[in-house]
Formats: C-alpha cells, structure tokens, sequence
C-alpha cells in the first residue's frame, strides 16, 4: 500500500474502515430503522474491505477499476433484473388479447406517412420553414427551399450533439456535479420531445402557431428549472465520499 | 421516505397491471377501438362480473394506496413530528 493520503484506484489508501466485528451485515442493516443511510455506507465500506483484501492478498494483476465484484454482487443483481423482464414479457403476452390486424394493401398509399417515434424530432427538423428567413436583398426571395433548411436544420443539430463529448469529459458521476452540462442535455431532451411534437401537429390539439412558440420556449424554461434545482440540491453533497466510490479512472 | 416511495410506487404499478389485464379483456372491443376504458360487456356471465368487480378494486387500490404511501402517510409524519416539537 502507497504512503500518501489520497485514495487509490485499486481500492487501498486511507479511509474509513470500521472494524469487523463492528460493521452491521446485510440482515442487521435490514433489522434496523434509524440511520439507514450510515448502516448503508458502513455495508459498503466493509464490503469494498474485503474486495481490497481479496485484490492484496492475490497475484492477479489489479485492474485499475475500483469496484465490487461481478459474483455475487453484481450477478446477483442482474439475474433479478433479467427474470424480472423476462416474466413481464411472458405474463403479457400471455395475458393480454393479441392484435391480429389486417394484412398490409401494397397497391393503396397510407392517409398518414410518419417515421417510427423516435424519429420524429427529425421530422419536425424538416418542418421548419417558418424560420427560413425571407432577405430583403434578394427582392423577399428565400436563399434556399424549406426542405434544404430543413435538412441543414438536421445538420446543425447533429453537429452540436457531435461536439458536446469534446467540450465535456463527462467525469461527472452525478447530474448534481454538473448543473450546467445537466440543463444543457434536459434542454436537449425537451427540444427533442417539442420537435417531435411540431412533426405531429395535425395530431396536437393546439394551433400551429403556439405549438412552433413552446417548442423552441420550452427548452429553455426546462433547461433553466434544472439548472436552479440542481444548484440548490449541490448544498450538502458529499462530492468526496461519492467520488471515492465512482471513482472509474485512473487519477490524472 | 425512500421506502414509502417504493411501496406505493409498488401498489400503483402492480395495481394498475392487474386493472390493465382485465380492461384488456373486458374493456378493449378492438385494437383499433377505445382501448381499455371502453363500456363495460352488457349481460357479463358470473366470472366476468367478478373480473369487472376485481378490476375497479384494483383501479382504486393503485390510486388510493399510491397516495396514502405518498401523501397520507408522510404528512401524518410530519403532522406528528410537529406537534411533539411544539408540545416539548
């Protein structure tokens, strides 16, 4: 074990580390009521002991991840999760009444022509024609049709979701350590939502007018509420404890 | 609160899961039609009159059981601990 005080990506280095006989197992944690969140803490502190005992005591060459082990911890979890999916997919399919519909007609044209769901952000993209402006110097002549604005709208959009990763690292564990970058992607996300909306509008029960509005209004009331719900929550955020646990490379 | 927060979500999702079965059975006339918020049959024989009964049960399970573990409940608490700070 190394002589300075900083944590170490293999699991040794100070900390607190309560005595054996002094940390709660998994049942007494279960049996007691008050201070939960302490039992908790001193659950995993032991556990993470003896991973760290485990990697000592071994010649296998360590990772440079600290973490619990994939058995039984982590097995544990996901055959749990697994069955748990798998059984829901049975029961429905077997409890609920199947849809058997009509046989597609190749020969006639659908009345609606959409993409699945999850594109429509994009459809709406194309929808933004209202926004191309009309210059003066061209005599009120557009300088391109509303279908390439659209399409440049696509691409633009795509750029600015391709550059985030450069401009953030992402070494946040937590939304609450990066409001700002958190009010960015819930802007992302709600203008992704707004503009699929804007590519459904003949569906929407509002007029063209307010729906086009919110959608571009809508962002930013999200990304603002976030960012100020984020900031009050980093009072009494324990950054040390969370970072020492979610530590997943290597110090710089 | 946190385990307040998941026996209600608990009672809401398994609630409505069950209502979801039933209403699919008894409340869907087709995949194109009102899905499962359709009238009830008319003249259900003795089982289906024991589903409908069981699916509004559980609608209001879910409803009621949700908002006592996520209302109710943690409002008494603070009512409680309100009061015994005051009292003291």
């Amino acid at each position: 074990m190394s002589d300075n005080q900083d944590p170490q990506t293999d699991g040794s280095g100070p900390g607190i580390v309560a005595p054996d006989d002094e940390t709660p197992t998994w049942r007494e944690r279960k049996e007691r009521r008050t201070g939960l969140s302490r039992l908790t803490y001193e659950y995993f502190e032991r556990s993470r002991r003896e991973d760290q005992d485990l990697r000592q005591e071994s010649t296998y060459v360590e990772r440079d991840v600290l973490g619990f082990p994939a058995w039984p911890h982590e097995t544990v979890r996901n055959l749990a999760i697994s069955s748990f999916f798998v059984g829901m997919l049975v029961f429905l399919a077997a409890m609920l009444p199947p849809h058997l519909g009509d046989v597609a007609n190749p020969a006639q044209t659908p009345s609606v022509i959409i993409p699945d769901w999850y594109l429509y952000w994009s459809f709406g993209l194309l929808k933004l024609g209202p926004l191309n402006p009309e210059l003066s110097i061209l005599g009120g002549e557009k300088l391109m049709s509303d279908e390439f604005y659209g399409v440049l709208a696509n691409v633009a959009v795509v750029g600015v979701i391709a550059i985030v990763p450069f401009l953030n690292k992402g070494s946040a564990r937590r939304p609450v350590e990066q409001p700002f970058w958190t009010a960015v992607g819930v802007a992302g996300v709600t203008f992704a939502f707004t503009m699929s909306v804007v590519a459904v509008q003949n569906l929407v029960p509002f007029s063209h007018g307010i729906t086009f509005d919110l959608s571009f209004l809508l962002p930013l009331v999200a990304g603002t509420i976030a960012y100020s719900v984020l900031k009050a929550m980093r009072e009494g955020y324990m950054y040390d404890l969370n970072r020492r646990y979610y530590r997943l490379r290597p110090p710089k | 609160m946190a385990d307040e927060f998941i026996k209600g979500f608990a009672i809401l999702t398994g609630g409505l899961l069950i209502w979801l079965v039933f209403a699919g059975w008894f409340n869907t006339p087709s995949f194109y039609d009102t899905q499962l918020i359709a009238p009830n049959p008319e003249d259900p024989g003795t089982y289906a009159a024991v589903a409908l009964v069981i699916k509004d049960a559980m609608l209001y399970f879910a409803l009621v059981g949700a908002f006592t573990f996520w209302v109710l409940v943690p409002t008494g608490r603070r009512a409680r601990e309100y009061y015994a700070e005051t009292d003291s």
